[in-house]
């Protein structure tokens, strides 16, 4: 082999552990209603207009920079069709949170949503972060769930909720930042609760106000 | 999932694409734990560095932390809300904004929850309490994958993949659209994952590559003479490797290098002491021998040819017990790699037989020189009795590209006949180099001790002849042929692997698998600080049959039980029972083979054995 490549490699090497920490994120929902093209959309910016159905699972890892600490997010990509459950949901329990997807132009994507929902709540932990994002909101013309009737499930199933284009890149970036903040500040909560003396500890702060403007992020 | 995660319903096609995805999470899962070793490494060194000694008493206040003594006016400490210790006023840390602190391993204790997700695997506990608190579902599809396909993952010699090879693929695949070039065998593409680990974990963390490919990661083509160890081979390993860092001994070198040293974090993602999930059937015993090895001393690494001297010095000191090896230089070194005339050479020591990581001792690496000077000094605490068993190993190594190692050549010290107490030998001295010692470690048996146990199968031998009260279960009217009772009394051991220190924190594991593959399994208590520990504890397997037996498998474990959340790590093992012995061994094996019939023909009897433990 080329010793071009060797020491291309040879200098990355180095960052491999150069993070604070590790999220495991699962992205669920139908199939065909984009999962792997959003994971795409926000891992690489690309996007392919191809359908190819995903065997089984695949990941892709990401580090970020959020809230003053490199966040690593190896985000593991389903597949939706049926076959593969059983590898699917395995992995349900070492995820800290989701990305339950349904396609606008797809009701029946959308009437499964209660379904995947249950399946987090059999598999998963019990505090398992649930973004419920309507993908393909680019393709207005084709809508058949509203934003709304969106809204209105997540807020009855206690998740957040994100309408999103993996083509257009809407809400990309935003949905999984969303996604860590809500671990970070689940994280908090479980250290702090389990340790009472210290209250607004080194993460409490600065990890609640998610408010703040969406700023350019080291998308390493 | 408590039920197995199968691949079984799968297509082969489907299986190789998905245990390729499997492969590549296994190198990040190897690279967040190594990650995570360190973390736990640092958190310990902290609580050292505060720790009293046995021998020191409370007698003044000082602080916790950094054993600063207290002042009775000023400075007089304040106690930690986390641990309750007295710590000075440097050793808090001030949380953002507030006046609240913590002390500084308080403190460090919850980083260390945060970065290591030990926060998570707690709280999932909660509601999956049986589940293994590391083991992830990928590890366990390839432990399935594993049983499906028995596949020997590395060849013995792979032919070198070209780039034309590479290029194409099978129809189904670019049907498909998604494999462009996936053709490799399962052999090669385990080869290229696991030799390039780094490459494939680097290209995900850049995420340039495959594009137009969804589901698939990037392919590999480079053949390489690099072999990963016979612990490597087994795809299910990484969850373990947190165990048995050098922590275990805190005078570890004089000089700590960098903690990121690209060859420490080699060393530490391919050594792999994973005894329980190697053979996914539950036969370990090739993992028995494998436990203690790191890959370089597998055959995970190129050969130059030795030439060179090394210059070191050994010295004793009786006072602290510790054995100081300076390594001070070398000349005429090899090249590690030949053509390139590249040399980066690194010193690594073993108190052999002892060869797990935390008998490993390592200099720095030094770059670009066959003649490097070291003048490091590496330390063992070994108690004089320890010393005359020993060996003391020392190689040198080279380190390459993508941290392959090639061997420089070695020397083996006995010091059994060394005079510690003679000054003159303490000076330093030039040993020549030499290639390693071919089949030596074969000709010595893997021996790592002795199990004395004693055996008996308790029977309802007859109304009369209840000898023994507990030897039988209540109630057991409607089912005679099952009341019968295996009890083992695992009385000691001795010659262990024990510890530089010369002890151990050692417990035994009774594990009786039934020909339903249905297991039983004990364990014994711990019994700290001891080389040859006397357990005389007895697991009794209740409701099984002669004839049960006489296909099941008693295998008796001697593990020594980490210091902290590490695994604990496995000393030596004995099988009884109807499998096929393994290699090695094979008097002793045969001898405890009659005396297990024996146990098995003699119900009622106690059968006393000496297991060697492998």
């Amino acid at each position: 082999m080329a010793s071009a490549t060797d020491s291309r490699y040879g200098q990355k090497e180095s960052s491999d552990q150069n993070f604070d920490y590790m999220f495991k994120i699962l992205i669920i929902g139908n199939s065909s209603v984009g999962k792997t093209s959003f994971l795409f959309r926000y891992a690489d910016d690309s996007f392919t207009p191809a359908f190819v159905s995903t065997v089984g699972i695949d990941f892709k890892v990401k580090t970020i920079y959020r809230n003053d600490k490199r966040i690593k997010l190896q985000i593991w990509d389903t597949a939706g069709q049926e076959r593969y459950r059983t590898i699917t949901t395995a992995y349900y329990r070492g995820a800290m949170g989701f990305i339950l997807m349904y396609d606008i132009t797809n009701e029946e994507s959308f009437n499964a949503v209660q379904d995947w929902s249950t399946q987090i709540k059999t598999y998963s932990w019990d505090n398992a972060q649930v973004l419920l994002v309507g993908n393909k909101c680019d393709m207005e013309d084709e809508r058949v769930v509203s934003s709304e009737r969106g809204r209105q499930l997540a807020d009855h199933l206690g998740f957040e909720f994100f309408e999103a284009s993996a083509k257009d890149n809407i809400n990309v970036k935003q949905t999984f930042e969303r996604l860590v903040d809500v671990i970070c500040e689940k994280m908090s909560e479980s250290l702090d609760t389990a340790d009472p003396a210290v209250t607004g500890a080194k993460q409490g702060p600065q990890l609640t106000d998610q408010q703040a403007p969406p700023h350019q992020d080291c998308a390493c | 999932m408590a039920q197995e995660v199968s691949l079984k319903s799968l297509w082969e096609s489907e299986r190789e694409v998905i245990l390729q995805v499997l492969y590549r999470d296994r190198e990040v899962r190897n690279i967040e734990e190594e990650r995570i070793r360190k973390l736990k490494t640092h958190l310990q060194h902290l609580r050292w560095k505060g720790s009293k000694s046995g021998s020191q008493e409370y007698k003044e206040k000082s602080c916790a932390r950094c054993r600063q003594a207290l002042g009775l006016l000023l400075n007089r400490g304040a106690v930690c809300q986390g641990c309750s210790h007295r710590v000075c006023a440097k050793c808090r840390v001030f949380l953002r904004m507030t006046r609240a602190w913590k002390c500084t391993v308080c403190f460090e204790d919850r980083n260390v929850k945060i970065k290591t997700g030990e926060w998570f695997f707690e709280e999932r506990a909660k509601k999956f309490p049986t589940e293994g608190k590391h083991e992830t579902a990928g590890a366990k599809l390839l432990k399935s994958y594993q049983k499906l396909s028995k596949i020997s993952v590395v060849p013995s010699s792979p032919p070198p993949l070209s780039e034309s090879q590479c290029g194409g693929g099978p129809g189904r695949f670019q049907e498909l659209g998604q494999f462009k070039g996936f053709n490799k065998s399962v052999e090669n593409l385990f080869l290229s994952v696991t030799t390039h680990m780094k490459k494939l974990s680097k290209s995900q963390n850049d995420m340039t590559s495959d594009k137009q490919r969804p589901a698939v990661g990037p392919r590999r083509c480079e053949g390489r003479s690099e072999r990963r160890s016979q612990s490597d081979t087994a795809v299910n390993v990484t969850t373990r490797k947190v165990s048995a860092p050098d922590i275990l001994n805190p005078l570890n070198q004089e000089s700590p290098k960098c903690p990121t040293s690209p060859v420490l974090k080699q060393e530490g993602i391919s050594f792999s002491p994973a005894p329980n999930t190697l053979f996914s059937g539950g036969l370990r015993h090739g993992s028995l021998i494998s436990i203690n090895s790191t890959c370089t001393e597998m055959g995970n690494f190129d050969n130059a040819n030795v030439t060179g001297e090394i210059e070191l010095a050994i010295r004793y000191c009786f006072r602290t017990r510790s054995l100081e090896i300076c390594i001070k230089a070398c000349k005429n070194l090899a090249y590690g790699e030949e053509k390139k005339k590249k040399c980066n050479p690194y010193v690594k020591t073993y108190l052999l037989p002892e060869r797990s990581s935390q008998g490993k001792r390592k200099t720095g690496v030094q770059k670009n020189t066959v003649e490097p000077t070291f003048q490091e000094t590496l330390k063992y605490q070994v108690e004089p009795s320890q010393l005359a068993t020993r060996q003391l190993q020392v190689s040198v190594w080279h380190l390459g590209t993508l941290a392959r190692r090639v061997f420089l050549g070695e020397v083996i010290i006995p010091l059994a006949t060394w005079d510690f107490e003679d000054r003159t030998t303490q000076s330093a001295r030039w040993y020549p180099l030499q290639a390693k010692a071919e089949k030596d470690e074969d000709s010595i048996p893997t021996n790592n001790g002795e199990l004395v146990v004693r055996a008996k199968l308790a029977l309802p031998a007859g109304p009369g002849k209840l000898q023994e009260a507990q030897a039988f279960l209540p109630g057991t009217g409607d089912e005679p042929s099952r009341n019968g009772q295996l009890c083992v009394v695992v009385l000691g051991a001795k010659n262990l692997p024990v510890r530089s220190d010369g002890t151990l924190n050692s417990f035994v594991k009774g594990c009786l698998t039934l020909p339903d593959q249905q297991r039983l399994r004990l364990k014994s208590p711990v019994l700290k600080k001891q080389a040859c520990p006397q357990w005389k504890y007895s697991f009794v397997f209740k409701g099984v049959t002669p004839s049960q037996l006489r296909q099941s498998t008693l295998e008796l474990t001697v593990w020594d039980q980490a210091t902290f959340g590490v695994k604990d790590r496995l000393l030596g093992g004995a099988r009884l029972g109807s499998k096929e012995e393994p290699a090695g061994g094979a008097d002793s094996c045969s001898r405890s083979k009659l005396q297990w019939q024996k146990v098995l023909s003699s119900p009622n009897l106690w059968t006393d054995m000496t297991l060697t433990l492998h």
